[in-house]
Parts: structure tokens; sequence; C-alpha cells
């Protein structure tokens, strides 16, 4: 985020597209409600009538997979208007020519028939975001899980760039990342491409600085992206590419992943397979190995905020039984296979990190400590230098010619459309109460209280008015990949013709109906969009009976008492 | 007058909080650690969704109770500011259910207490103001948006008098001479 989180609240004017805060982060959706308490204006871009959709000033309420016309119709109408910042994007950006003849076209009226937003609707936002100052951007996973995705975000970074709302506080664009400390594991380089603090593995320097420190020689290739690895095991030709052996901690891709069955096949035929987490999951039934971990409250470390701000974790309890934290059993399994690891604690390792990365050498432990919360870039380890709440101070950008690049592309629609065999959309979402996978919330005895096994479909009431079904019905939800059993909740907060449903339950796994379509550039799969079709279950009493004997069968296989007075 | 619960739909972000604090506050923290099925989870108050509100809805506390007119065994009575049932008392007919115009009160099972047919025994449930319990209404407490309230009998009186010197301004043009 180039912004901080708790700046949300002071922006003018609150562009919130894709994102549910109330279901994903309802601390930031807290943000949100008090901004609007102080006045703040929102425009809600979603298909569904979310939370901040609700009290929005205006509700795109966009047909599924056309967020890029979208997008390019607000950029059209603020240039055709005359309400770009044209000093803004003349000292601080480039290729706005270039960028021009890509949303020339992209007039409302051109994206009405896409969007299914009214024209004067397009204008009216893309004058309220223009005119507002200072106006922030938050998205969320409505953007980022598409096969156009990186261009969504490039084209809402056009939105602040040609309105002059970078470099001061309350304003620009921030991704609400998906998982507690997801941004974390990117800023310490648990992706393909980059060594911690971003730095690239292509990069001859960057790599011998890191070999130098390291000892060792490291691979001047980018790595294989998680998406990737179903095909690297089932269809990969080359046999050195091949992958053998995974070893997973922390993720549950057999209940995450899109396409399960495709993802299942994989970790069937994968010779050799690790799963290292604080609760048996449905990864685990395929785990050769499993490395029982410490659960957060039982590690010390530090986590990284969306906002970029590193937090300290501590330890409230003492772990019990044969788990170790996460940080112990990398060290032991390093040492094991002949890289001996002898870290003390948390900090040490904190502390050679940071030496080797220079937008985060000067967030020591004292200065977390201190402060509670620490937004990198921080360079210097002096406590004078606090981090940096917002980035581009003044519209300085991290190119280098600290200048920022209009990137415009044009839509395309999603992969697998609405067709006579699956005539509706599917898109997963979230629900408050359960985070990511179900490893944790599902184990939380209170939560199965307010939800259960096999979960909801979020659907239209006309829709089930059509098909006769009423709430709470068990129905079959189908794609051309697989299908699954859940409940109907019928609500007017969705569009016809869209079906929505959470992505944790273990018998209402929507993820068997996903595809596997990857965004180009981020590698994330399009669990926004995909085609399938609802059947109703004439023999509901069968259908109560199957859905208990699929959850009983997994706990079973999973090594839970099944018997009443279960310990869960 | 009686006190009551009121929820505000513009910072309400439906997320239920409210709802597992209710029972907390009336089963005990004991909760998080003993078997789901040994426990009443039975909250008092209940969110509700439409397609462009979300709040919770609760007892209102009202001054001619009619779920109390209409109770046969006088199990539910008025004592300092709020209205209760007694669930001891209560014969499970559901005339105060069908009585009460808000649909604030639910027919719920009580562990470990057998009726007739040898189920578990079912008995009115609403929203008690957590008589009795140190702290005021736990909805209101734990609400992550401060969206529920307790209204007191002060707090109506004030905006009562917000309201008529609004009515007063909107009806007569208020002079302001010239400085």
């Amino acid at each position: 985020m180039s912004m901080g989180i708790p700046e949300i609240e002071d922006a003018g004017c609150l562009l919130c597209f894709g994102y549910n805060g109330a279901d994903s982060h309802p601390i930031v959706a807290r943000r949100i409600v008090r901004g609007r308490q102080k006045g703040m204006k929102i425009i809600c871009a979603d298909p569904r009538v979310t939370e901040t959709a609700r009290i929005s000033d205006i509700h795109l309420q966009l047909k599924g997979g056309s967020n890029l016309a979208l997008v390019n119709a607000m950029a059209n109408v603020i240039w055709k208007e005359g309400l770009a910042d044209t000093k803004f994007i003349e000292e601080h950006t480039k290729g706005f020519e270039e960028f021009l003849k890509v949303i020339e076209k992209y007039t409302p009226e051109y994206a009405e028939p896409i969007t299914h937003i009214p024209a004067e609707t397009i204008r009216k936002a893309a004058r309220m975001y223009a005119t507002t100052k200072p106006a922030m951007i938050l998205y969320g996973m409505g953007v980022c899980q598409f096969t156009q995705a990186v261009d969504v975000v490039k084209g809402l970074a056009n939105l602040a760039l040609m309105t002059g709302n970078f470099g001061g506080p309350a304003m620009g664009i921030g991704p609400v990342r998906g998982q507690n400390n997801v941004q974390g594991a990117c800023d310490m380089g648990a992706l393909p491409n980059s060594y911690p603090g971003y730095q690239n593995v292509t990069d001859p320097e960057a790599r011998a600085k890191f070999e130098k420190a390291w000892g060792v020689s490291l691979p001047s290739e980018i790595g294989c992206p998680i998406t990737h690895v179903p095909h690297r095991i089932l269809h990969e030709k080359d046999e050195k590419k091949r992958i053998h052996a995974y070893y997973i901690f922390g993720e549950d891709p057999a209940q995450s992943d899109p396409d399960l069955a495709e993802v299942r096949e994989a970790l069937d035929k994968c010779d050799f397979v690790v799963m290292q987490d604080i609760y048996m999951n449905k990864t685990g039934l395929y785990a050769d190995v499993i490395l029982p971990a410490a659960a957060w409250g039982e590690n010390e470390g530090i986590y990284t905020c969306a906002d970029r701000g590193f937090q300290r974790v501590r330890k409230l309890i003492e772990p019990e039984g044969d788990v170790k934290p996460d940080w112990q059993i990398i060290a032991e399994i390093s040492t094991a296979m002949g890289y001996p690891m002898n870290y003390k604690n948390t900090e040490e390792i904190w502390n050679e990190m940071i030496d080797l990365c220079p937008s985060f050498k000067g967030a020591t432990y004292e200065k977390i400590e201190k402060y509670g919360c620490v937004q990198w870039p921080c360079r210097d380890k002096s406590m004078e230098d606090k981090g940096t709440p917002y980035l581009h101070k003044d519209g300085i950008f991290g190119t280098k010619d600290h200048k920022a690049l209009f990137y415009g592309t044009d839509w395309h629609p999603p992969v697998e459309l609405e067709n006579d065999q699956y005539p509706m959309t599917l898109s997963t979402v979230r629900e408050v109460g359960h985070y990511s996978v179900r490893t944790m919330t599902g184990n939380c005895r209170t939560l199965r209280n307010l939800e259960d096994e096999p979960g909801w479909v979020q659907m239209n009431t006309g829709d089930c008015e059509r098909m006769g079904l009423k709430k709470g019905e068990l129905v079959k939800i189908l794609s051309k990949r697989g299908y699954c059993i859940t409940r109907c909740l019928p609500t007017d907060r969705v569009e016809p013709g869209a079906t929505y449903m959470t992505y944790q339950w273990w018998v209402g796994a929507c993820n068997e109906l996903t595809t596997a379509k990857l965004d180009p550039i981020s590698n994330t799969p399009e669990y926004k969009y995909c085609a399938c079709r609802v059947e109703k279950i004439e023999d509901q009493e069968w259908a109560e009976r199957h859905v208990m004997e699929l959850y009983d069968d997994i706990r079973a296989q999973m090594g839970i008492d099944t018997g009443k007075g279960a310990k869960a | 007058m009686n006190y009551f619960v009121k929820g505000n739909p513009d910072l309400c972000i439906g997320c239920r909080t409210c709802m597992i604090g209710c029972v907390v506050a009336h089963e005990g923290k004991h909760i998080f650690e003993v078997d789901p099925d040994s426990y009443d989870f039975n909250p008092r108050l209940h969110v509700v969704r439409t397609v462009r509100l979300s709040v919770p809805v609760q007892c209102k506390h009202c001054e001619n109770p009619a779920c109390m007119a209409v109770c046969p065994v006088g199990a539910i009575s008025q004592k300092d500011h709020c209205v209760i049932i007694d669930q001891d008392k209560c014969m499970g007919c559901k005339s105060c259910m069908d009585a009460c115009p808000f649909g604030a009160i639910n027919m719920t099972e009580r562990k470990g207490h057998i009726q007739a047919d040898e189920t578990l025994k079912k008995t009115a449930n609403k929203c008690d103001l957590c008589y009795g319990l140190p702290g005021g209404p736990a909805c209101v407490r734990v609400c992550p948006t401060e969206a529920l309230a307790l209204i007191t009998e002060e707090d109506l009186e004030t905006a009562m008098e917000r309201k008529r010197a609004e009515t007063a301004r909107n009806t007569f043009k208020e002079n302001h001479p010239q400085e």
C-alpha cells in the first residue's frame, strides 16, 4: 500500500474496488466506517451489495470480470472533462500520451454494455473521484483474482496518477492483502523472483551479495510460481524441470487452490510431500511427512501489515507436545541437509536479514518495540528514522528517473464465460468468521456455532424462486471440472445469474469448480470467475445424510474422533 | 422508563461479533474450552441483513410489553429498567413469541433441562440487557465499530430536546440579528 492503514479514515474520497473489508478485514472496515462518519465520500465498485457498498455514495455494481473496462472509462471521463491534474502528469510521470490512445475508445457509453453500469453513473463516479481531495483507492481480491489482474492494478494506479493522488497522506492506492503477513512473506523473499527486500534473483550484484553472506552459490534463474506446481508435477516433459518433492508450510493447496481435482492428482503423483502446519488439513492427507508447527500464540517474530508496517508478535503460551516454531523447524531441516543454521532466536535471523536489505535496514527490534510499528522503507538504524507512512513523497517515485509510468491496456473478458451447459457464474469470496482455509478458524468451536459445513452459495432471490430453491436447502453446484454440495442462501445483495461461495469448507469446497487459468504476470488464478450450474436436489433427507457422511469421512481420514463428544 | 439497545445500520458491518459476545456473556468463557454440543448457543439478538441494511435486532423492552401481558404463568416481569423472562417458570407456550411485534423472542433449547417427551426443554429467549452482569450489555462492549448503544431515559430526553429545537427552527425562521 502506498498509504498507511490509519490514513484511510482521513481520505476525502475512497474508491473501494473489489474489496470487501467487512468480510476480509473488519479492523480495516472500521476505518472505512469511521471515515464515513467524518464525511468521507465512498465509491464502491463491487458486483455485490457489500457492507461498504451499502454505505457508499455511489455503488458501481459492475458485471463480474469487467474491471478494466470500468477503470479505463473512469480515466476517459477524467481526461475528457478536464479533471486531470496536468501539472502533476507533466512533472512526475511518463507515458501519458500513449495511455491516452488506449483509453480513447473507453467512453462511458462504450463501457456501459460491458460493465452493466449506466454511462451517467460512471461519469458521476469519475467526477467524484477526481474532484474530491485527497482521494484514495483500496482494492482487494476482486481485482487480483482475475486473469486480467495486474493490468487493472496498473489501471487504478493510472487514475491516482492522472489526478495527482500520490505523494501525500490519505491518498494513493492500497492493495489490502489477502492473508495475514502475506506482505511479510513477500518482504522476506518468499517469491520465485526475489531475495528478501525485493532484490531480484536475476540481478548479479544482489545475487553476489547474498552468496557472500550465506556462503553458497545461488541460482540465477527465477523459480517456479506456486500456481505452476501441479503442471510441473503432472505434465512437465523436461525431466530436469519436473518437480518430485513439495514442501508445503502454512498453506493448504488441497483446499485453497483452484481445480482441486488436479491439485489432488498432483499431490498424489508427487514423489515426496512434506506438510508443516498447526492442525491437520486436506493437504496433510497427501503428505509423506507431517511436521507439527507451533501456532501464532506460541510463536514470536515479526509480521508485516498490508501497509508495510513491521510489527512484533510475541509468544503468549509455551507450545505443548511435539510442536516447534516454524523458524526452528526450518533451521533443523537446513542443518540436516548440510547447511547448518544455528540461530538462537528470531532477532538474530532478523538482524542478518535487515543488514542485507537496504530498505529494511533501519527497522531494528528495538525500534519496532519502541514505536509499535515501523513502515518500510526504513533505511537508517538511528531512532530518528521512524520509517515511511506513505510512499512517493512529493511525487518522487522509485524509478531511475523518479517518474511514474502510465500503463494502458485493453480490457479482455474472463477466460470461461457462461454457456448453455453452465449458464451461471461462480466467484469465490470471504465470510467474516473464517480466515482463509479453515485450518485455524474451522477448529474454533464457537465459530462453528455460527456457520458450519457445508457452507452456503449466495444466489439472487429471483434465480432461487425460478429454480424452486429455499433458504438452507442443499443444492449441487457444478462446473466442468467438478462439483460440491452446499446450502442455498437467497439474497438480493447478489445480481441474477451470479453465485458466490466462500472457499474454506471441506464439504462445500468451491475450489472443486474454479479454474486454474492465471494472470500472466502475477500467476494468480481466476478465482473470481468461472461458469457453473446449480441443480436442485429432490431428496433433501438423503442430501443431509450424505453431507454428514462426507464430513465424518474427511474427519476420520484426518484422524479426528467423530464420535459424540468429539474434542474436534 | 425501560432501557434498550439500539443498533446503527450506518456503522454495522454485519460481523455478528455481538451475537458471540451475547452468548459468551450468558454462558461464560468456558465455552471456548468445552465441547460445542455441551453449552447453549442462543444469541439474544440477531443480525439482520436486507439488501441495503445490516443491523442487529433485539428486544425493545416495551413499557407495556405484549409478551408480558399474554404470558399465562407470569414468567415475564419488568425490573430495573428491563423486561426479563424467567426461563425456569416458562412453560414454552410460545404466546410471547407470537405476541411480540418485533420478532425479538425465539424458542431455544436448554441443555440439561429435559421435558416430558425426553427432548430438551424449549423456553422463550430474548435480550435481558445482560441483567445482573457487570459492565452492561455485552453486545455494546464487543462491537468493533461501536454500532450498538444502550439507550437510557436520559439519552432519549436529550435526543427529544434536540429534535424539538430542530422542529422549532424548521417551523419558524430563527431571527439572527446582524452583528
